[in-house]
């Protein structure tokens, strides 16, 4: 299955709890996706990556990026940098996957009204999280990343 | 402090309102008694004033009487003169005058002794000097002009005149002393008329001062109660409102820890689940190599992995039975924090109508129990339809779960109606509720009796959640083995306070 995502994709996964950001990397190997996936654990490390430490994104310039992004975070909230990221000059085209336990209609009507690509609850039941997580490794599979400008 | 200052205010007031009844009958003593004064003067005046005329009247008939005497003794002399008859009979004219004019003075003079003797003397005199002149005049009328002359030549005449002058200087010297004591009594009169009407005048005027005075300062006081009762009525409605804010708050806090906690126990859970569900994939590829190194090891016996297989997954069973709880127990409250922070839309709700929906959808169930719903004509509610719904939909529920199996079952809903609430009696020939569970069946978790029935004890908490939020209250009466009866008692009109928290 490795005929998906063009390998230079690069997986950003914001996840602050360890054992899901494991779970969720399992499943999406499980789903045949092989490209890079980098795991920050809090918001202020993912921002420095994405952003650069110039704070203008310009350091992704060229990358395709993917951001997998849960809501609840230790430091900073997911949806403020879903908003960092969609107004971003470099990074607004890069697709955002809001992966969280969250299902709140509020909190989902906000993130789309921000940008966010998709968002996905995470279920409870470990078979149906298994199965969404695979899901969405097969739908990075078929789909598109551009380029950070 | 606010009850104090009340209590202050209220007993002053009638102490005002005594003063000004006092000055109001103070004011009308004075009027009283300047009318009956007036009265009683200007009658003294009315009096005085007549004595008066009577006094300037009997002096006017001694000056009369003094001119007849001499118009008298004047037509005596013509006839003394001239022998013409004409003179005699003016002189009886005169007379007739002179003896009315007589009876005038004795009259007017009898009111006092002196008077009386002097108008006697006059009288005498008159009389004396009448028949001297009577005298001559027969005399001459029977020819004695000599005789008739020599009478008249005597001083008898004279000194007759001038008593009778003397006589009536005094009377007119009486009289004028009558007349200026009998003056200064009708001044006085109207003195006294003048100064009790000026004295009367100016205690009515300071009475309505008083009363004036009285009166403003009972509206002070008035006025200023009044502004107590409102600054303590803002400060109460503050307070009431201090209250309710901080009530709202705690609930709201409440319900975001609620919702929060329910959040964050989820994520553990989900990695629980998920390595659980992974140890089971391990155990499957642990096994597998086992059999593969059993078999390489040419040992035939699989009873040993079988144990430990079946400890394996008696483990797992435990595990993922708990994490299935905890997973509907979490969810209940989310569910139960999203109800609490759910925003009301109060709208007419028909709710006999109503109630008969619920029973027609449960229809499929009500005839698996062998139940029948019967709904009262109830009154309508201004309320939130959706929570009343849960409301009724969760009682008539849970009556149908526990009806008793050998009994036909039958609910019945009813009301009662009380001023600005409505309390509607869910009724039913049930288990019954023991009665050390009657407060429980409405915390969270907690279920009655036999747990024989499915549920998570969550639907009653739910209930008394969404009835509260509603304004109102909920209790239950049952007996063991007969059923239960649960009161719902919600406000006729639900007023919308700030909804706390996000909607979810």
């Amino acid at each position: 299955m490795g005929d998906g995502m063009p390998e230079h994709v690069t997986i950003i996964m914001i996840e602050d709890d360890a054992g899901h950001a494991r779970l969720i990397e399992k499943n999406i190997r499980r789903a045949g996706v092989l490209n890079e996936i980098l795991p920050f654990t809090d918001g202020t490390s993912a921002i420095a990556y994405l952003f650069g430490p110039d704070g203008t994104g310009a350091v992704n310039a060229g990358k395709a990026l993917l951001v997998l992004l849960d809501l609840n975070l230790p430091d900073t909230t997911g949806v403020n940098i879903l908003k960092r990221i969609k107004e971003n000059e470099h990074l607004k085209r890069s697709p955002v996957v809001v992966l969280t336990t969250t299902d709140d209609k509020v909190e989902i009507q906000r993130c789309y009204d921000l940008g966010a690509n998709v968002y996905v609850t995470k279920p409870v039941n470990y078979e149906n999280f298994s199965n969404a997580v695979r899901q969405l490794g097969l739908f990075f599979s078929v789909i598109q990343v551009p380029e950070a400008k | 402090m606010v009850s104090a200052s009340t209590a202050a205010t209220l007993p002053a007031a009638p102490r005002p309102l005594l003063n000004q009844a006092i000055v109001m009958a103070a004011g009308f003593a004075v009027l009283i008694i300047i009318s009956v004064t007036s009265v009683f003067l200007v009658n003294r005046a009315r009096d005085d004033g007549d004595l008066v005329a009577q006094t300037l009247l009997l002096e006017n008939t001694l000056a009369n009487v003094q001119s007849l005497l001499l118009r008298a003794e004047s037509s005596q002399r013509g006839f003394l003169l001239t022998g013409d008859s004409n003179y005699v009979s003016a002189f009886d004219g005169t007379m007739a005058d002179l003896s009315m004019a007589l009876q005038h003075v004795r009259a007017g003079a009898a009111t006092s002794e002196r008077r009386r003797a002097l108008a006697d003397r006059l009288a005498v005199l008159v009389q004396a000097k009448q028949d001297e002149l009577r005298h001559t005049i027969t005399l001459r009328r029977s020819g004695d002009d000599m005789g008739a002359l020599a009478v008249v030549r005597t001083d008898r005449g004279e000194e007759l005149t001038r008593d009778i002058t003397v006589v009536v200087s005094q009377m007119q010297q009486a009289e004028q002393a009558l007349l200026d004591e009998r003056w200064s009594a009708s001044r006085s009169s109207n003195l006294w008329l003048l100064v009790t009407n000026l004295a009367g005048v100016t205690a009515i005027i300071v009475i309505a001062a008083v009363a004036l005075r009285l009166t403003q300062r009972g509206s002070d006081a008035l006025r200023k109660a009044h502004r107590e009762v409102e600054t303590s009525n803002l400060v109460l409605e503050q307070r009431v409102a201090e209250r309710t804010a901080d009530l709202q708050e705690a609930n709201n806090e409440i319900q975001s820890f609620a919702y929060i906690v329910s959040h964050d126990l989820r994520s553990p859970l989900v990695n629980i689940m998920g390595f659980t569900s992974e140890l089971e994939a391990l155990r499957t590829d642990l096994f597998d190599r086992l059999a593969r190194l059993r078999e390489r090891a040419g040992e035939e016996d699989a009873s040993e992995d079988e144990v430990l297989d079946k400890d394996f997954e008696e483990a797992f069973g435990f595990i993922k039975a708990s994490i299935t709880k905890m997973d509907r127990l979490i969810n209940a409250i989310l569910e139960l924090s999203r109800q609490g922070r759910k925003e009301f839309v109060p709208t007419a709700v028909n709710m006999t109508e109503m109630v008969e929906a619920i029973a027609a959808t449960m229809a499929h169930q009500l005839m698996d129990r062998n139940a029948k719903v019967t709904v009262a004509q109830i009154p309508p509610l201004i309320s939130d339809r959706l929570a009343l719904e849960q409301i009724f939909t969760n009682l008539i529920d849970n009556a149908v779960k526990y009806l008793r199996p050998d009994v036909p079952g039958l609910i019945e809903i009813s009301a009662r109606e009380t001023v600005g609430y409505v309390t509607y009696l869910v009724r039913d020939n049930g288990r019954g509720i023991d009665p050390g569970d009657r407060v429980r069946v409405f915390e969270l978790f907690r279920r009655s009796g036999p747990q024989d029935r499915p549920g998570e004890g969550i639907g009653l908490a739910h209930v008394r959640t969404l009835v509260r939020r509603l304004g109102g209250g909920i209790t239950l009466e049952s007996e063991l083995g007969v059923g239960t009866v649960f009161k719902v008692t919600l406000p006729r009109r639900l007023v919308v306070e700030g909804n706390g928290g996000r909607d979810a």
